[in-house]
């Protein structure tokens, strides 16, 4: 069976669910106790991209920072993909959305990027629909950290992007 | 027209389209033969000439070719920094270390000759065991330092991403892929906090445990020892990794390339073989 292992960054706000999509994808757990990540934390998981292949997901998830520019430069070296998460209940957490996607897409152009608007199960489908324009970038992505919703097929979709 | 007209006609109109084909391969042919021909001609009377001029030119390559060689290896160099560090830093820090390694040498010897005539309870039991079993007493110094260091685990990390490039254990122990990358986490953490980026973090020490990191510089190479971690020690273990290096890793130009069991199988062979004298 073919085996290749990848790095994954999750970037994004304070308090938007980076750990937390992590937990669900990886235990399939989901707790609503708010546990500050500090420094690195770094979790992995196998996932099937093909009959007979195999990707190890190697899914560091970073603290979060207000500004991108502040994150530790030298943690997202050698990065295979990236993960970019806001809240979409916290306008504070996609007023910049486009600059920090602009800024990534920049600095690590040949890094896939997958944009997510977590806490989806807070609001409504239509009110998503209705609103698409408020987060000045289309998100690949909404997602449920707590119910679970697309995080699977989140994950699953960049590991089968990354080795394509 | 005639019958003999007719068949005129009928044997232009059968046999014109294969007879200027017939000529035109004559014709290729004889170009080849002379071409052959002329060449034969022409290298007997022409080699002997190259010959001598390739024989003048190699011995004038130092006088002619020298400058340029040189000016062209200096800007190689210049443009391609950390292939040639990966390349001379398991032999310039072998050559360093053994220097510095005889030298501590001679003063630990200078030092031992001023601390013979001391009597320690220790030194009695040394001196006793060495009288009797016939062994000398350095050498029982060095057993008893041995026993208590053990290598548990061998990881060779990619720096930047901190991805598993290979590892060899003693024993199953926890997600090697994770502590990799917490390792690594770690590693630019500390270099990043002192601001120093040409200085890198060497040994992590928690109780009973050491890890030894010997950064190169596309990877590193952490080694956790259980027991005692002395320089001793320590330069052992540098020697094994330079070897490692030097005659392993350094053959390939991709370390990704290389499959995870022959790279466990190569840290095997040098640790495991090395670890009667570590």
């Amino acid at each position: 069976m073919k085996k290749a292992s990848k790095k994954i960054i999750l970037l994004g706000h304070f308090g938007v669910g980076k750990s937390s999509l992590i937990r669900q994808f990886v235990e399939n757990t989901f707790t609503s106790d708010y546990k500050v990540t500090i420094g690195v934390h770094i979790l992995k998981k196998e996932v099937e991209v093909a009959p007979d292949e195999n990707v190890s997901l190697i899914i560091w998830d970073l603290e979060g920072y207000d500004d991108i520019k502040k994150t530790r430069a030298s943690y997202l070296l050698g990065t295979h993909g990236f993960i970019y998460v806001f809240d979409v209940t916290r306008p504070a957490t996609f007023e910049n959305l486009k600059n920090d996607i602009d800024y990534l897409t920049n600095q690590y152009a040949k890094t896939p990027l997958k944009i997510v608007g977590n806490k989806a199960d807070l609001v409504t489908k239509t009110y998503l629909k209705e609103n698409a324009n408020m987060f000045g970038v289309q998100p690949n992505f909404f997602t449920s950290a707590k119910t679970g919703t697309k995080v699977d097929e989140l994950f699953t979709t960049l590991a089968k992007e990354l080795v394509k | 027209m005639t019958e003999a007209d007719k068949l005129a006609l009928l044997k232009d109109l059968l046999l014109t389209d294969e007879r200027a084909y017939a000529e035109s391969i004559h014709s290729k042919i004889k170009a080849l033969e002379e071409v052959i021909n002329e060449q034969k001609r022409l290298s007997q009377k022409v080699d002997p000439i190259i010959d001598e001029r390739l024989d003048e030119f190699i011995e004038e390559i130092p006088e002619t070719l020298g400058p340029t060689i040189t000016e062209a290896l200096a800007e190689q160099i210049k443009n391609s920094k950390d292939q040639v560090v990966e390349a001379l830093y398991p032999i310039m820090g072998k050559m360093i270390k053994k220097y510095i390694s005889q030298e501590i040498n001679l003063l630990t010897e200078r030092i031992n000759q001023q601390l013979e005539d001391s009597f320690s309870a220790n030194s009695w039991k040394r001196k006793f065991r060495s009288w009797f079993g016939g062994v000398k007493e350095e050498e029982l110094l060095l057993s008893e330092l041995a026993k208590i260091s053990k290598v548990e685990q061998v990881l060779v990390i990619e720096k930047n991403s901190g991805m598993l490039i290979g590892q060899y254990a003693k024993a199953e122990t926890i997600d090697k892929d994770m502590v990799s990358g917490m390792l690594t986490a770690i590693k630019s953490f500390v270099e990043d906090a002192f601001n120093e980026q040409s200085q890198n973090l060497e040994l992590i020490e928690y109780e009973l445990y050491h890890i030894h990191i010997q950064s190169f510089v596309s990877f590193y190479i952490a080694v956790a020892i259980s027991g005692e971690y002395n320089l001793t020690f320590k330069n052992k273990i540098q020697d094994i990794i330079f070897n490692f290096t030097d005659n392993f890793l350094n053959l390939f130009d991709d370390l990704s390339q290389i499959k995870e069991e022959v790279i466990t199988n190569e840290l095997e062979f040098y640790f495991s073989t090395n670890e009667k004298s570590l």
